[in-house]
């Protein structure tokens, strides 16, 4: 994000009061003292937030301390998960699957001759999504009598 | 102190022949340590002065001594408090836990310190168990009932005592590892590796309880309520095992750099099933190894490795007999509070 903070003492400060109490890891600042616009002075901040809410949270705090945000950004984390089904029989119905947020990055199958099909997943979503589509592909699995094997932790 | 050892099967066995071996190294601890009973499924072998351990070298069936007691049981001498420490020893039955669990029973109630590897009876009643040794301020220590010689309940209960244990998860059987790695190294399907594995003695002629995640579900419960304060039961445990897994699936993963591993976690839930691991991880490890990982708000993450089942084992109850031996002093054996 960027703030615009009036050229006085303490403004920085009061900027990161809201920021620290909503959980915000500081990664980053950069203080432009020598581009001011205005008598503020642009500070741009990459803050890593525990959770959207927190992020949310904390731009409204900043707005009502009358701080402007000149920029705000978010950038979700991304996870890239792989799984693995053995025994699928209806492969559309994975394909076909839409979960807000997930991606199908990469799909490979093997279908020996004498023994079931056996489907590597990769996908990409973000950490907040990971539950729900866990719980998807385990019901996917068992709905055509076949075994998910998800990644340690996931 | 006396030592009563009930069962005469590998562990049995295996145990007398490692109190020959470090009788001195015990007698150094409490001068007066013997043993004064064994008890196998016909009767038992018994002198309230000692048992000479070296003559049981000579004899391959107990009932070939002279001290045996044809028809006598565990609970003839448990019930007269023939002794202070009783291993507990027989094999584990998970449908009713006996007989360990009466036997673990009668002793705790009469304040006899109980050491065992026996997963049943801790399976089935471990709070209750617990609450009885903690009643009558003797010791229930179990090391050897979970991984075998990995110390994972010393371990906490001395290492990680200002620790809360936010998440576990292992690798339990030594059965199902061995056979999905021979799948990964060979390449072999999961009908030969099993039966490479009946063959080498590591999987049972009956190998379900192992692959189908039965022995990982009944550590996963010990562990959960020992160390982890909850009181889960082995049907709280979502269980998948291995029968289903596929060369394929294996060959999948490995050229995406996992392993496929049989995996127990305690999370918000209990499950056992098999999870892609990465090759890098620490709780990967190959053949008949255990692996535990303890994740904790302070260590962060330790990760034991060692040997589940075997004469291992008797690593772990040796060093519970000691705990026993040295604490002798003290008035009350209390069990440790969970963070």
């Amino acid at each position: 994000m960027t703030l615009a903070l009036a050229d006085k003492p303490g403004q920085l400060l009061r900027a990161l009061e809201p920021i620290a109490k909503n959980g915000g890891n500081i990664i980053s600042i950069i203080h432009e003292r020598d581009k001011p616009v205005e008598g503020y002075v642009p500070v741009s901040l990459v803050v890593d937030f525990p959770s959207r809410q927190n992020f949310r949270n904390a731009i409204n705090e900043l707005k009502n301390l009358g701080i402007a945000v000149i920029k705000s950004e978010e950038v979700v984390e991304k996870v890239r998960l792989t799984f693995i089904l053995i025994g699928i029989t209806d492969l559309k119905k994975i394909i076909e699957s839409r979960i807000e947020g997930v991606e199908i990055i990469g799909l490979e199958i093997l279908t020996p001759s004498l023994n079931k099909v056996s489907i590597k997943l990769d996908v990409e979503t973000h950490a907040e999504a990971v539950n729900i589509l866990v719980d998807h592909l385990r019901r996917l699995a068992e709905d055509q009598n076949a075994l998910l094997i998800a990644p340690i932790y996931a | 102190m006396r030592l009563l050892i009930v069962g005469f099967g590998f562990i049995g066995r295996e145990l007398v022949k490692a109190l020959r071996d470090k009788m001195s190294f015990l007698r150094s601890i409490d001068r007066d340590f013997k043993v004064v009973g064994i008890v196998d499924s016909k009767g038992y072998l018994y002198n309230g002065k000692g048992i000479d351990i070296d003559d049981l070298n000579k004899i391959t069936r107990l009932s070939e001594h002279r001290d045996y007691k044809l028809g006598g049981t565990a609970l003839d001498l448990l019930g007269q408090n023939l002794c202070d420490i009783m291993v507990e020893a027989t094999p584990t039955n998970i449908k009713d836990g006996e007989p360990g669990l009466t036997h673990i029973r009668l002793a705790l109630s009469r304040g006899i310190h109980v050491i065992t590897p026996n997963k049943g009876p801790l399976v089935l009643a471990f709070r209750e168990l617990m609450n009885l040794a903690e009643r009558n301020e003797c010791a229930l220590l179990y090391e050897g009932a979970v991984a075998g010689a990995i110390p994972v309940f010393s371990l906490v209960r001395e290492c990680l005592q200002g620790d809360k244990i936010v998440r576990l998860s292992g690798i339990l059987n030594g059965t199902t590892n061995y056979i999905l790695s021979r799948m990964f190294f060979e390449e072999i399907s999961f009908e030969i590796a099993l039966k490479e594995a009946q063959e080498k003695g590591i999987a049972e002629r009956d190998p379900s309880y192992d692959i189908d995640g039965i022995d990982a579900a009944c550590k996963l419960v010990i562990l959960a309520n020992a160390l982890m304060g909850r009181e889960a039961r082995l049907n709280d445990v979502r269980i998948v095992g291995i029968r289903g897994i596929t060369q394929e699936a294996i060959s999948l993963a490995k050229r995406a750099n996992y392993a496929i591993k049989l995996i127990g976690t305690i999370d918000r839930g209990l499950e056992v099933a098999p999870k892609l691991v990465p090759i890098n991880h620490p709780i990967c490890v190959h053949g008949t190894l255990n692996a535990i990982h303890i994740e904790t708000d302070l260590a962060r993450e330790i990760t034991l490795v060692g040997y589940g089942a075997g004469k291992e084992t008797i690593s772990a109850i040796l060093n519970d007999l000691i705990t026993v031996l040295r604490k002798r002093g003290m008035s009350k054996f209390s069990s440790p509070k969970i963070v």
